[in-house]
C-alpha cells in the first residue's frame, strides 16, 4: 500500500513538471500581455505533433525533435501574436478569451482533419530502461522527463532573472506605460513572451507524447487546468506556479489512483474552492 | 404621441411577423432552426444579465441550462410528473445551485472568475458522463415526455408539432423578456450596472455589490435551468454532450455578438448565431475550423458587437 502511495506520489511530481512548464508560459502570457491565452493547449499539441513529424519523417533522434518542436512553436507562438492577439492588447479580458477560445476551436479541428484523431506515441527509446529503488519503479524516460523539466524551468527562472530581456518582461508587466517610456520596446517584449511560452509548451507536449499519447484534443482540458493552477500559484509568482502545478499533479494522480479515476478532471475545481473557502482573498493575497 | 404610436404599431407588426413567420418557412428543418433560436435567445438574455448588466463573466453557463434539463428530464421520466411541474422545478433547482456556486465564486474577479465558472461546467459534465445510476452517463436520458395538453376553459392545446413548441416559445421568450425588462430597469438593476462599470464605486454608495452580483448570477442561472427544461422536452433526449464548455462560449459569443447591455442584442445574437451556422454544414469536417476563425476575425474587427457597433454608427453624435 505505501508502495503504491510513493509511486502514485512519483508519478504526481512527474506530471506537476510537466503542468509547471504549460502553465508558466501561461502566466507569463497573463502577467505581461494581460490576456487569457485559451489556445495555449493547441501550442502544446501542435508542438507534440512536431516532434512526433520530425522524428517519423525526418528521422531525427528524441531531442533533437524536441528542439525543432520548441524553435518550431516559438516561430509559430510568435507569428499568432503578431498578428492575432497584438490588434487586442488592453481591449477587456471577455475579448482576449473569446479569441483565443475561438483559435483553439480553429487549431484543433485543423489538426483533427489533417491528422486524425488516432492516438500516436512519440518513443523516445528510454522507456526500455528501468530504475527500481526502494521498491520504486522509474522508467528511464520518466526520469529524463523530470530532468528535462526541471532544466527547463530553470533556463526559464535565470532568463527571466538575469538577462535583459528578461528585466524588460519583468517591466512590462509590473508598469507597460513606464517600461515604454524607459525606452524599453514593448512590442518586442510580447514576440519574446509568446515566442518562450510557445516553446515551453512544445517541450511539455513532446514530453506528454513520450510519456502518454498524441491527438489533436490533447489541449483542451490541460489548457484550463493550468489555468487553475496559475490562480493557485498566484499571477506572475514563478515559484507560486511550481508548487501549485505540482499540487496539481499530485492531487490528480492520488485522487484518481485512491478515490476515482473518473472523476480525475473534477479535482483542480474541488481543490479551487477548497482554496476559496479557506483563503478568500486567494493564495496570494488580493486577487485581481 | 407620435413616437408611442410608432412603437405600439411596430410591436404589432413584430407580433403577426412573429406569429406569420412559420407559415412562410413550414419545412420542418426551419421550425426547428426557429425554436432553437428561441431556447438560446433565453438563454443568451439569462447570461446577458449577468455579464452584461452585472458584469460578471461566467464560462459555465452551460452547466445551469444542462441542470435544468436533467432535472426535468428525470422528474419526468422516473416518476412520470408533468412537464408543467418539472420545468419550473428544473428552474428553481439551477437557481438555487447558482445561488451557492454564486456566493461561492462570485467574490473573485476577472479571469480568476471567468476560469472557475468554467471549471464548475466541466465539473458538471464529468458528473453528468460519470454518475451513471443517475443520469445514465454517456448515454444520456431518452424517451422525454413531451409537455401534457394543457386545457384551459373550453380551449385544447396540445404540444406534439413543431409548430406548437414555436408558439410556445413565443411565450417563454415574451415572459423571460418582460421578467428581464422590468429588472434591469429597476432600482436592482441600476445596481448591477453601478457594481459592472466601477464596484468600488458602487460599494461606496451604499450598494451592496455581493447580494446584486449573486442575485444576477441566481437568476440567470434559473432561467437557463427553465430553457434547458424547455430544450429536454422538446428535443426528447439529453446528453452530457450538448452542456460542454464549448456551449457556454457559444452563449457568450451570442451575447456578445448582439451587443451585452441591451436586452435586443442577446436576441438578435442568438437568432443570428442559431441561423448562420446552418450554412456552414455543407463545409462538413472544416464546420468547427471555420467558426473559430470567424470569431477570432469577430472579436478583432467587432469587439462592440454587431448591434452595438449598428447603433454607434447610426446614433453617434446624438447622445
Amino acid at each position: 500500500m505505501t508502495t503504491v502511495f510513493f509511486q502514485q506520489m512519483l508519478n504526481g511530481v512527474i506530471l506537476g513538471c510537466i503542468y509547471a512548464l504549460i502553465a508558466l508560459g501561461l502566466s507569463l502570457i497573463y502577467g505581461i500581455l494581460e490576456m487569457a491565452n485559451f489556445a495555449h493547449g493547441e501550442f502544446y499539441m501542435l508542438g507534440a505533433f512536431m516532434a512526433l513529424f520530425s522524428m517519423t519523417l525526418l528521422g531525427v533522434p528524441f531531442f533533437a525533435a524536441m528542439l525543432i518542436a520548441m524553435a518550431g512553436m516559438a516561430l509559430f507562438s510568435a507569428l499568432t501574436e503578431r498578428f492575432i492577439f497584438r490588434p487586442i492588447v488592453g481591449k477587456p479580458l471577455i475579448n482576449s478569451m473569446l479569441l483565443s477560445f475561438g483559435l483553439s476551436t480553429a487549431l484543433a479541428n485543423l489538426a483533427l482533419y489533417f491528422f486524425r484523431a488516432d492516438p500516436r506515441k512519440i518513443t523516445s527509446g528510454l522507456a526500455g530502461i528501468r530504475f527500481r529503488f526502494m521498491g520504486l519503479f522509474l522508467t528511464g524516460e520518466r526520469l529524463m522527463i523530470l530532468i528535462l523539466s526541471v532544466v527547463l524551468v530553470l533556463c526559464l527562472a535565470w532568463f527571466i532573472q538575469y538577462t535583459r530581456m528578461g528585466k524588460a518582461m519583468r517591466a512590462v508587466a509590473q508598469d507597460r506605460t513606464a517600461a515604454q517610456l524607459a525606452g524599453i520596446n514593448v512590442r518586442r517584449v510580447y514576440s519574446v513572451t509568446f515566442a518562450v511560452s510557445g516553446a515551453l509548451a512544445a517541450a511539455a507536449g513532446t514530453m506528454v507524447g513520450a510519456m502518454f499519447f498524441v491527438s489533436p484534443e490533447m489541449g483542451f482540458t490541460v489548457v484550463l487546468k493550468s489555468f487553475v493552477i496559475v490562480i493557485l500559484g498566484g499571477f506572475g509568482s514563478v515559484k507560486g506556479v511550481i508548487f501549485a502545478a505540482i499540487l496539481i499533479g499530485l492531487t490528480e494522480s492520488l485522487g484518481g489512483g485512491f478515490i476515482s479515476y473518473a472523476y480525475k478532471d473534477a479535482y483542480p475545481f474541488l481543490l479551487l474552492v477548497l482554496l476559496f473557502i479557506l483563503r478568500p482573498e486567494g493564495l496570494t493575497g488580493g486577487n485581481r | 404621441m407620435m413616437k408611442r404610436l410608432l412603437t405600439a404599431a411596430f410591436a404589432l407588426l413584430a407580433v403577426l411577423g412573429l406569429y406569420e413567420l412559420p407559415l412562410l418557412f413550414s419545412m420542418d428543418y426551419y421550425l426547428h432552426i426557429f425554436v432553437m433560436s428561441e431556447i438560446y435567445a433565453v438563454l443568451a438574455l439569462s447570461l446577458a444579465l449577468i455579464v452584461g448588466f452585472a458584469g460578471q463573466v461566467s464560462m459555465g453557463h452551460a452547466a445551469f441550462y444542462g441542470m435544468g434539463a436533467y432535472v426535468s428530464a428525470l422528474l419526468s421520466v422516473r416518476f412520470g410528473w408533468s412537464f408543467w411541474v418539472t420545468f419550473w422545478l428544473a428552474g428553481l433547482f439551477a437557481g438555487a445551485v447558482s445561488w451557492g456556486i454564486g456566493r461561492l465564486v462570485l467574490r473573485l474577479r476577472g479571469h480568476v472568475l471567468a476560469i472557475t465558472t468554467a471549471f464548475f461546467g466541466v465539473l458538471v459534465t464529468v458528473v453528468m458522463n460519470n454518475w451513471i445510476p443517475v443520469t445514465n452517463g454517456p448515454m444520456g436520458i431518452a424517451g422525454i415526455p413531451r409537455p401534457t395538453p394543457l386545457f384551459p376553459g373550453s380551449l385544447r392545446f396540445v404540444f406534439e408539432s413543431r409548430l406548437h413548441y414555436y408558439y410556445l416559445g413565443l411565450f417563454f421568450v415574451a415572459g423571460v423578456l418582460f421578467v428581464l425588462y422590468r429588472l434591469v430597469n429597476s432600482r436592482l438593476g441600476d445596481a448591477m450596472v453601478a457594481i459592472r462599470e466601477n464596484e468600488e464605486l458602487a460599494r461606496s454608495l451604499g450598494i451592496d455589490a455581493m447580494k446584486s452580483k449573486v442575485f444576477a448570477f441566481t437568476v440567470g442561472g434559473g432561467i437557463a435551468g427553465l430553457a434547458g427544461a424547455f430544450y429536454a422536452h422538446y428535443i426528447l433526449f439529453i446528453s452530457p454532450v450538448t452542456f460542454t464548455m464549448s456551449e457556454s462560449i457559444n452563449m457568450l459569443v451570442m451575447v456578445i455578438f448582439g451587443g451585452m447591455s441591451t436586452l435586443f442584442g442577446p436576441v438578435l445574437g442568438a437568432v443570428a448565431l442559431t441561423i448562420l451556422p446552418e450554412f456552414l454544414r455543407m463545409a462538413g469536417e472544416m464546420r468547427l475550423v471555420i467558426y473559430g476563425v470567424a470569431l477570432v476575425c469577430f472579436i478583432i474587427w467587432l469587439p462592440m458587437g454587431v448591434w452595438g457597433t449598428l447603433r454607434n454608427r447610426l446614433f453617434s453624435g446624438r447622445e
